[in-house]
């Protein structure tokens, strides 16, 4: 029952966002085609955060003295 | 900043403020226009008629007798760069798919030129229908939709589907019928196929025929004719009129006849098609003063009276005002006693388009004139159509004697197009007949009555939803707005769905993010219709997320 409303709205959300970025005119390859740039991406830029993160925060302490 | 007529309110009372700011905005008037905050008077929709009159007369407070209500709110910057964001989009993908066409990797549907001519000088020039191939084609289910009953306040729709994303379409056969009709132009509700104008249409049919074979000045001038000219003149209260068998065509073939080289025509920015291409033919030098805006407008005029013709510095043999009754894409209504009074002051001539107000506006459902009190001789041309109000096909212009006989020979609409068919021409006698009051009942007056109650309610309860609605609040042309392009098929479709017939605009109608949805408000239309319909957009509205008006709605107790 609560998997439902939470598909109801995921699906809901899903629309707003074809709507928004206009996909909703496009054909089914087109939207394929940019759903996966976007999603490339964002991953790739998740991903380079979830790297490089540690390093640049101790970098940022470091600047600021904080740690050694 | 100096007061001028345009912030000042109407009617002399103190003017209290909408509370989110008011900035002025470019036009040199304040964009948000709203006087009456809490001192709207309870709507009962009732079984006792209250008089809706549409007009109060003048009586000597300035020059307008009535509050003028009107807004256009701003778009909202979020909702523009989204909007932006999207058309970029679909550049994007619209260049992606010509590159496709181009190298033949897919089916072109588009017309080509024959193989054996590719390399002369192109006939179809490919760029410029860039947007036609790629954005409208997408959504084109939404427009030119066949009809297989008459547009009164309900309608049969031919349904279709399309196999290859909207550039063919089959018929499966069925009919969707009943769908509510938001979208024809039938203000008075005259587009019937039963009642005393269709009986009168179909006797004169038996007798006359229908086609006339015949210009007016050869064979062609019935006395049909001449007693709907006689009614037409009576009717707008001028001394003489003349009718056409086309309203574009009026427009356009009339006013190279009325200006030439040497002349001056002032028009208004959103003025329609017709009116752009009878300036453009007349060879005049065309100056467009902001929409609705009397600062700009007086200033052209006195620019024009100080410094004359271009090079030469002559005064101009004649200057010519071109304005609209009601402005079909933003439902705005001319600020004609304005508009009289620099006409008057600076002697220049008035040409007014009355092809949406003429019926819908004015206690006698005698257009804009009527509704600001004004006397009809201070207009100098009084255009109008019959398709909208009077359920017919043409356009007719009214005026002076001595103008009504130049007109005769030396337009082109008179000259050279065939009359007017018998049917349709009775269908305007009767039916003006009808709002006079003429044959007898009270039919007229309460269809125009009916028509502004329905007006003021279908606006106040769709500005309560939340939409932004462009326009003043009398004007039964209701403009809604939607501005994103995936919306503008989305909202089309989905109405249809849930059995409703919208009318859409996009560009290049409206600017490119100013795209909406107009609905036309009819005299036919019922409370039960109108509440049906309310319902569905506020459902449709949220569905598409398409309220986005940020102003508080007082809701009223109805």
């Amino acid at each position: 029952m609560a998997f439902e409303d939470v598909w109801k709205k995921i699906s809901w959300l899903y629309y707003q966002y074809i709507l928004v970025t206009a996909l909703y005119m496009l054909e089914p390859w087109e939207r394929a085609i940019f759903n996966s740039i976007l999603i490339s991406v964002a991953g790739m830029a998740v991903y380079t955060g979830y790297v490089f993160m540690p390093q640049h925060i101790m970098a940022i302490l470091q600047y600021f003295e904080m740690v050694q | 900043m100096t007061e001028s007529s345009a912030n000042k309110p109407a009617n002399g009372q103190v003017c209290h403020r909408v509370k989110n700011g008011v900035k002025p905005g470019r036009n040199g008037f304040i964009k948000n226009h709203h006087h009456y905050h809490h001192q709207q008077p309870m709507y009962c929709y009732p079984e006792d008629k209250v008089q809706h009159t549409a007009c109060n007369g003048s009586s000597g407070l300035g020059l307008y007798s009535r509050p003028f209500i009107e807004s256009f709110e701003e778009t909202p910057m979020l909702v523009a760069v989204l909007t932006y964001m999207g058309y970029g989009i679909l550049t994007i993908f619209g260049y992606l798919r010509d590159f496709l066409r181009d190298w033949k990797i897919e089916r072109c549907h588009v017309a080509r030129e024959r193989e054996e001519q590719r390399d002369f000088v192109p006939l179809y020039q490919d760029f410029e229908n860039f947007y036609t191939r790629n954005l409208y084609m997408r959504i084109r289910d939404s427009w030119n939709r066949p009809i297989c009953s008459v547009p009164g306040a309900k309608v049969d729709l031919v349904e279709r589907v399309s196999p290859d994303y909207n550039w063919t379409f089959d018929y499966t056969g069925k009919v969707v019928e009943g769908v509510i009709n938001m979208g024809s132009y039938n203000y008075l509700g005259f587009a019937e196929n039963t009642g005393y104008c269709a009986d009168a249409s179909a006797e004169v049919t038996m007798k006359y025929g229908v086609g006339v074979a015949s210009t007016r000045q050869e064979m062609g001038n019935l006395d049909r004719h001449e007693e709907m000219e006689e009614l037409v003149a009576k009717f707008l209260g001028v001394e003489s009129a003349m009718a056409f068998g086309m309203g574009f065509a009026t427009n356009s073939m009339n006013i190279p006849a009325l200006t030439g080289k040497g002349c001056l025509i002032l028009s208004d920015e959103l003025n329609h098609a017709s009116l752009v291409l009878g300036a453009r033919l007349s060879g005049s030098t065309i100056r467009v003063f902001k929409h609705n805006n009397m600062q700009s407008l007086e200033k052209m005029l006195r620019d024009a009276i100080v410094h004359g013709q271009p090079r030469t510095h002559r005064p101009w043999k004649k200057i010519l005002i071109l304005v609209e009754g009601i402005y079909s894409m933003e439902g705005s209504i001319v600020r004609l006693p304005e508009v009289i009074a620099l006409k008057k002051r600076y002697r220049a001539y008035l040409y007014l388009d009355e092809a949406h107000s003429i019926g819908a506006l004015g206690p006698g459902g005698r257009g804009v004139v009527d509704y600001f009190g004004l006397d009809p001789r201070d207009v100098d041309v009084m255009m109008g159509t019959f398709t909208k109000s009077f359920g017919a096909a043409g356009g007719y212009i009214g005026g002076r004697k001595e103008l009504l006989e130049y007109l005769r020979s030396h337009s082109h609409s008179a000259v050279y197009a065939a009359s007017m068919s018998p049917p349709v021409v009775e269908q305007i006698i009767a039916s003006m007949k009808c709002i006079m009051g003429e044959d007898g009942t009270t039919l007229g007056r309460d269809r125009v009555q009916q028509l502004a109650e329905n007006t003021l309610y279908f606006r106040r309860r769709l500005t309560e939803m939340g939409f932004i609605i462009y326009g003043n609040s009398d004007s039964p042309v209701v403009p809604m707005m939607l501005y994103m392009p995936a919306k503008i098929g989305a909202f089309g479709r989905e109405m249809l769905k849930r059995n409703i017939g919208v009318v859409v605009v996009g560009f290049p109608a409206t600017p490119i993010i100013e795209s909406r949805a107009r609905f036309c408000i009819s005299a036919a239309h019922t409370k039960d219709m109108l509440d049906t319909a309310l319902s569905v957009i506020s459902e449709v509205g949220d569905l598409l997320q398409v309220k986005y008006s940020r102003h508080e709605r007082l809701p009223s107790l109805d």
